[in-house]
């Protein structure tokens, strides 16, 4: 058995040593986890609050670690958010489908925003949020589908940038996170 | 559009009325997106708290704001029961329950990490709207194999037929597809 490898994490007043995953032969990344951490998302919540743009109508994520954070972002800044899903669900009515670009084959996600949800989005100014990016390609496709719902995307936020962004697209994120 | 109307811990709401098969249709609660419901349920529902509770267990994804908001109040980790084994879990322990409304097989997994969070501990299950049970049912006995014990279960709504084993805030008829 062996022991697991930590990396210390801190978000603002609130640290954590998560466990470092291999994610590829040799490359090894920091784990954190969002959901089920009350007080880690309570803190990043209150620090990003003050990066959402003065003019930003509404916030918009994906599930579903991201979605306690968008809530308790939402219930501060007294804006709406929706939520784009992982998978197609029985109710939707015509569902905007947009393809999450990879750099890697094969491990490519499909996100879902029902009509009724889209149709909140148009003519907004939106801010996306996440909480860890990596490459960007997800945030790259929340960044389409408001497009498609013809909303205008006034800002990219994120927890944490995870090693080097591969899309385009200015993300303002409160910290980096190495790949080790 | 068909819509039902409910007032849950003081906030109305017009459901929307959809069809989820052939021949039935569901009031659509959703507190995804909706801020001021999730955080008026939380605090009904932190009243009404099982006693001797000690974390609560949701499943992925639409009660998720609702746990994080009974957490706040109630100081009580929430872990979250996925839909999919993630590839950095550490031993994940799962459970298949058979949707009856839509016949489909639906995995609820537990992270090895989150498990040492239940093992011993008086769960309280929270949820949004428990219909034909399939998912409590997976959920307790996931909790149970894992030396939970389940003391008590939340949810918003309970649907269709009413349950006695339920703490829910309200009541939700199965409805017809329209014509």
């Amino acid at each position: 058995m062996t022991t697991l490898e930590t990396y210390p994490i801190t978000v603002g007043n609130v640290t954590r040593h998560v466990p470092l995953v291999e994610t590829l032969p040799g490359m090894r990344i920091p784990l954190i986890e969002f959901l089920g951490d009350t007080e880690l998302v309570e803190e990043a919540a209150r620090l990003l609050k003050e990066r959402v743009p003065e003019e930003a109508e509404m916030l918009f994520s994906l599930e579903c670690s991201p979605v306690p954070l968008v809530h308790r972002l939402a219930q501060l800044t007294e804006l709406p958010y929706v939520v784009a899903r992982k998978r197609r669900r029985a109710y939707m009515e015509d569902p905007l489908i947009q393809e999450v670009p990879s750099l890697t084959l094969g491990a490519s996600d499909t996100l879902w925003l029902d009509r009724r949800w889209a149709e909140r989005i148009m003519n907004r100014k939106v801010a996306l949020v996440m909480d860890v990016v990596s490459s960007g390609g997800t945030m790259k496709a929340l960044d389409r589908l408001v497009q498609r719902a013809g909303g205008k995307v006034v800002g990219r936020l994120a927890v944490f940038q995870q090693g080097k962004r591969e899309f385009d697209g200015e993300v303002d994120y409160l910290y980096e996170i190495p790949i080790l | 559009m068909r819509t039902y109307p409910v007032e849950i811990a003081g906030v109305r709401r017009e459901l929307p009325v959809v069809p989820v098969g052939e021949d039935v249709a569901v009031a659509l609660l959703n507190l995804l997106g909706d801020t001021e419901l999730t955080e008026a349920v939380a605090d009904e529902m932190a009243r009404r708290l099982p006693e001797g509770a000690q974390v609560l267990v949701t499943p992925e994804v639409k009660a998720v704001p609702l746990a994080h908001a009974l957490s706040v109040r109630t100081g009580l980790p929430y872990v979250v029961a996925r839909k999919t084994a993630k590839p950095y879990m550490r031993n994940p322990v799962t459970r298949e329950v058979v949707s009856i409304t839509t016949g489909k097989p639906q995995l609820l997994v537990l992270d090895g990490a989150d498990v040492d969070k239940i093992r011993g501990k008086k769960v309280v299950i929270v949820d949004d709207v428990v219909s034909t049970g399939s998912t409590l049912k997976g959920l307790r006995e996931l909790i149970e194999s894992v030396g939970g014990e389940v003391v008590g279960v939340l949810a918003v709504f309970t649907e269709g037929n009413p349950r006695d084993d339920v703490i829910a805030l309200g009541h939700l008829p199965l409805f017809k597809p329209e014509e």
